[in-house]
């Protein structure tokens, strides 16, 4: 059916073409590999039987603090499931695995994302399935005028730190 | 006057200086007026000419530019900084090979200079001569070895050519030595890591475990700590531990396949052996148990059951499939109906189902009703089902029962036009698509299935259109954007539906759209030989390396370069027969596709400094004119050798070969490409008619020597003894295909012989064989070669005997 990993470099054509087929929030290449290069453990890919990228999150830390400051915040950057893979949960999954690195690795609090206000599908994923909430609208974030929703969630203590055995 | 830097006069030093700041500071025009003001007083100053050159070409004068840097070269060829910036400039143009030349020098004249090192040493890597990148490396280290980012890219250098210990080693005399600047905990977490991986590169198992607990304080990549510890307790063989460590695993990602099979492994069991059946099965149900919502461990027991147990299984997550209405099960089981008797039990198992629901309301286990969508979520499967077996009347009533059931919802549309799209109705097929994004018109999705079906239907303009409303609005040119965006199923697909009206000018232009696509993917790793070591993620950058490398093979780079080829060739052939391709003009090339828009930043660049906006030229070329006129074969010899070096274990690479060396004379490449696809495939279908081309080629070319054509000739009898054309057409329509194209490449006296073949391809013989694409390929021939009306006529109604429901024949 679906197998849920991390993704890698391997993957962004894939990623990219998702992205391409699916929204209208595109990037090239470059910025998938600079993501996977950046915060590695953040993005994760859904493939289905035939190893096709059907959905995947994109994942950032915000770095625009002063530079001696720890990130708190993680970001989506961007979050796809091709339509033809829907309710199969595969958005829900993808984000519990990028939320989980955020607080894992990098000891995040929140996680933030942009969706635009007419983005009814999206906006009611976010919000009722994923139970983010609206912190503000920012206006005219988009490129092409529209104003978009900033939603965030807090997310620190979805994922307790568990101590790992070391009598192995 | 090959006068130094230092050899100037103290102000047109300072202003030399202030030249080579303005250029890191991208002030290019200012940079440009003070280099001129050196010139003024020194106009023979070597290496001011050269930075006035670095100005010129950022300004818009790149070939002026060239000419001044290598006049300031040959004033003063030891100037470091002159061959700096020559080294710069070819880089900036991706001419590496160049760059490396540049650079080269210019750390003869200056051996420490550790920016210019640095620099070669990416330019390596991006030419994948990791020995140099290796030596470069080395020397980076011994100039200042507490520098963290110089012996870590040692090690990476070291790993590149497979010599993990010494990578080890390197890790191990630095890591807890003076650095400067030290390391953050990020970048310490993804060094201990990433020796750990070069541990179990070089197989030490047994010390990476022990390695992998000593680190846990320091990681914070989590997963990747617990993943090496599950993999490397398997590798040791402490199945125990390791199936803990998997459990655990599974228990924070169920819908991971690899976790799962490694969960498996530990348990003795291996998912591709049938006598683990029962085993695995029960291993599964207990995962199951304590992971109820994994879809992945619903699904795993449909891929190696058998029997009782299949259809046990099946039916489970078949029925939560239609309850819930999940649009993907028919693609998510296709694998499966590999399996003869697999698939036949599945549309048996949705059959029954359809007719329980259908009478009762109910499945016949269960006491409660179901939702109305089951019946037809069951018919949306067997449509699909039908579909996949060539059925499509059948699939196609299936499907409009569905569109009855559900008239509001778009899936089931575009089954039916995926149905019509098989059956050979092209249009039918483009218009159900099309009233399917009209439902949902904010969708992108269904506008990119549509925007496909209009292009298979050669629709160009119509499917441009449609692709263009979600192109973002601002974007200075929306033609443009779609390249700027990477768009490259697009290109290709539009290009496809050039090629199939026949304009082969325009096809190469969106081939070679595709193309390009692919060379700067290829580029775009070149920022992070530096960025990804500075930032510590070693492991994902070797991962990025080993990733560009095989960038060339993707299905859709060869499906570009494969076709760019074929219709270089066709250009060739029109060429030689005193018919050249005249770029077709159309009214729409002089009303250009523009936009103004004010920004051009939006969501296209990246932040943290890497890589620059482009600014695109409108397009001057609508038709591919460039491409007609191009050396055609020499462009399409390069696209072959880079197809010999990505894909050689494909067929395809060498057949193209063989045809552009045939066209090129090169009857040596010509034998060898026959050669080569002989290794991988001795009984290839093609390989009849490239022997008998290339022997008729070489009876026919009376230029080539007497001699060398004997020693071919004796070669290819040798190896192939005696073959005919026609060869294996009996039993394959592929090779009465490629034998039909070999003849008519040939010469006229063959051409009667291929319309008698391809009038055969409809025949019965061949009755698992007649796809659409193939059939239509036929008829493009005959077409092609002057096959007469009543032949044609023939062809047709035998055809559409076939594919009934087409409208294509």
């Amino acid at each position: 059916m679906i197998n849920i990993r991390q993704a890698e470099a391997r993957d962004v054509v894939e990623m990219q073409t998702c992205n391409l087929t699916n929204l209208p929030e595109n990037y090239q290449l470059k910025y998938y590999l600079y993501h996977i290069a950046s915060w590695p453990e953040l993005s994760f890919v859904a493939e289905n039987e035939q190893k096709r990228v059907v959905g995947y999150v994109l994942a950032k830390m915000d770095d625009d603090g002063p530079p001696d400051m720890e990130p708190e915040n993680g970001h989506i950057t961007s979050l796809s499931v091709l339509r033809s893979y829907r309710r199969l949960g595969l958005a829900e999954r993808l984000m519990n695995q990028a939320q989980r690195a955020m607080v894992e690795v990098f000891n995040a609090k929140f996680v933030s994302l942009h969706v635009r206000v007419t983005n009814k599908a999206a906006f009611s994923l976010y919000k009722n399935t994923l139970k983010f909430d609206i912190e503000h609208t920012e206006a005219k974030y988009y490129a092409d005028g529209e104003d978009a929703y900033a939603m965030k969630k807090n997310i620190k203590e979805l994922y307790p730190l568990e101590m790992d055995s070391l009598d192995f | 006057m090959s006068m130094t830097v230092s050899e100037l006069p103290h102000k047109e030093q300072t202003l030399f200086r202030q030249t080579l700041k303005l250029y890191e500071a991208r002030q290019y025009k200012k940079g440009l007026k003070v280099s001129e003001q050196i010139l003024k007083k020194f106009p023979d100053h070597g290496e001011t000419l050269t930075v006035k050159g670095l100005f010129l070409t950022h300004t818009g004068r790149k070939d002026e530019g060239y000419q001044l840097i290598e006049r300031g070269i040959e004033i003063n060829p030891r100037s470091s900084i002159s061959w700096h910036m020559y080294g710069i400039v070819c880089r900036n143009d991706q001419k590496n090979d160049q760059a490396i030349k540049c650079y080269e020098e210019a750390i003869k004249a200056d051996s420490d200079n550790m920016h210019i090192l640095r620099e070669l040493a990416a330019l390596y890597t991006q030419a994948r001569l990791f020995n140099k990148v290796v030596e470069i490396r080395e020397r980076l280290v011994k100039l200042n070895p507490t520098f963290p980012m110089f012996w870590t890219g040692l090690a990476v250098a070291y790993h590149l050519t497979g010599r993990y210990d010494l990578a080890i080693k390197v890790i191990s005399t630095h890591e807890s030595g003076r650095n400067e600047p030290p390391l953050n905990k990020l970048q310490i977490s993804e060094l201990v890591l990433y020796k750990n991986l070069l541990m179990e590169l070089n197989g030490d198992y047994q010390q990476a475990l022990e390695h992998l607990k000593e680190i846990r304080p320091q990681i914070t990549d989590i997963t990747a700590w617990k993943e090496q510890k599950a993999k490397l307790l398997l590798k040791v063989d402490r199945k125990e531990a390791a199936a803990t460590a998997y459990q655990d695993l599974i228990s924070r990602n169920a819908e991971n396949n690899e976790y799962i099979v490694g969960y498996l492994a530990c348990n003795g069991l291996d998912i591709n052996c049938d006598k683990d059946e029962d085993a695995i099965i029960e291993v599964i149900d207990t995962l199951r148990q304590q992971f109820p919502s994994s879809n992945r461990l619903r699904f795993l027991p449909l891929t190696f059951t058998t029997g009782e147990n299949f259809s046990k299984a099946a039916a489970s997550l078949v029925k939560y499939a239609l309850r819930k209405g999940i649009p993907s099960l028919f693609s998510s089981l296709k694998a499966l109906y590999a399996d003869k008797g697999k698939g036949a039990a599945l549309g048996t198992l949705v059959e029954g189902y359809a007719t329980q629901i259908r009478d009762t309301q109910r499945f016949s286990d269960s006491t409660e009703d179901e939702p109305s969508s089951v019946l037809m979520w069951c018919q949306y499967y067997l449509a699909q089902h039908y579909d996949y077996y060539g059925d499509y009347e059948r699939a196609l009533t299936l499907i409009e029962e569905a569109v009855r059931l559900a008239p509001k919802i778009v899936e089931p549309y575009m089954i039916k036009a995926k149905i019509l799209k098989h059956a050979g109705d092209f249009r039918g097929a483009r218009d159900t698509m099309d009233y399917a994004r009209q439902l949902d018109l904010g969708d992108r999705y269904i506008n990119s299935k549509c925007v496909k079906y209009m292009l298979r239907n050669n629709e160009t303009d119509e499917a441009e259109k449609t692709f263009l409303m979600f192109i973002r609005d601002d974007a200075p040119h929306l033609v443009q954007e779609t390249l700027e965006i990477q768009a490259i199923w697009y290109m290709c697909e539009r290009a496809h539906a050039f090629r199939r009206q026949g304009d082969i000018g325009r096809a190469l232009k969106h081939y070679h759209q595709a193309i390009a696509s692919f060379d700067a993917y290829y580029q775009d790793q070149m920022d992070f030989h530096s960025y990804s070591i500075r930032k510590g993620t070693l492991r994902t950058y070797v991962d990025i390396i080993e990733w560009e490398g095989t960038v060339y093979s993707h299905p859709i780079y060869q499906d570009a370069a494969r076709s760019a080829i074929e219709c270089y060739a066709e250009l060739a052939d029109l060429k030689t027969a005193g018919t050249p391709f005249i770029p077709i003009v159309r009214e729409s090339d002089s009303k250009p596709m523009t936009r103004n828009g004010s920004s051009q930043q939006g969501q296209h660049n990246l932040s943290a400094g890497i890589g620059e906006t482009k600014v695109f030229d409108v397009d001057k070329d609508p038709n591919g004119t460039e491409f007609v006129n191009s050396d055609i074969l020499a462009e399409a010899l390069k696209l072959v050798e880079r197809l010999e070096g990505a894909c050689e274990s494909a067929p395809e690479t060498h057949i193209l070969a063989f045809e552009v060396h045939l066209r090129m004379q090169k009857y040596f490449l010509v034998l060898k490409s026959i050669n080569a696809l002989k290794t991988i495939d001795a009984q290839h279908p093609a390989l009849p008619s490239m022997i008998t081309r290339l022997n008729q080629a070489l009876d026919t070319d009376d230029n080539f020597a007497a001699p060398l054509k004997g020693a071919l000739k004796s070669q290819i009898s040798k190896a192939f003894g005696t073959t005919s054309i026609d060869a294996g057409t009996d039993q394959s329509l592929a090779a009465l295909l490629i034998a039909a194209k070999g003849m008519l490449a040939m010469d006229q006296t063959f051409a009667t012989q291929a319309k008698e073949l391809l009038m055969k391809a409809t025949d019965d013989k061949y009755a698992d064989q007649r796809t659409l694409l193939r059939l239509l390929e036929a008829r493009q021939l005959l077409e092609k070669y002057g096959a007469d009306e009543g032949n044609l006529a023939q062809f047709n109604s035998e055809a559409k005997r076939l594919f009934t429901l087409s409208t294509c024949f």
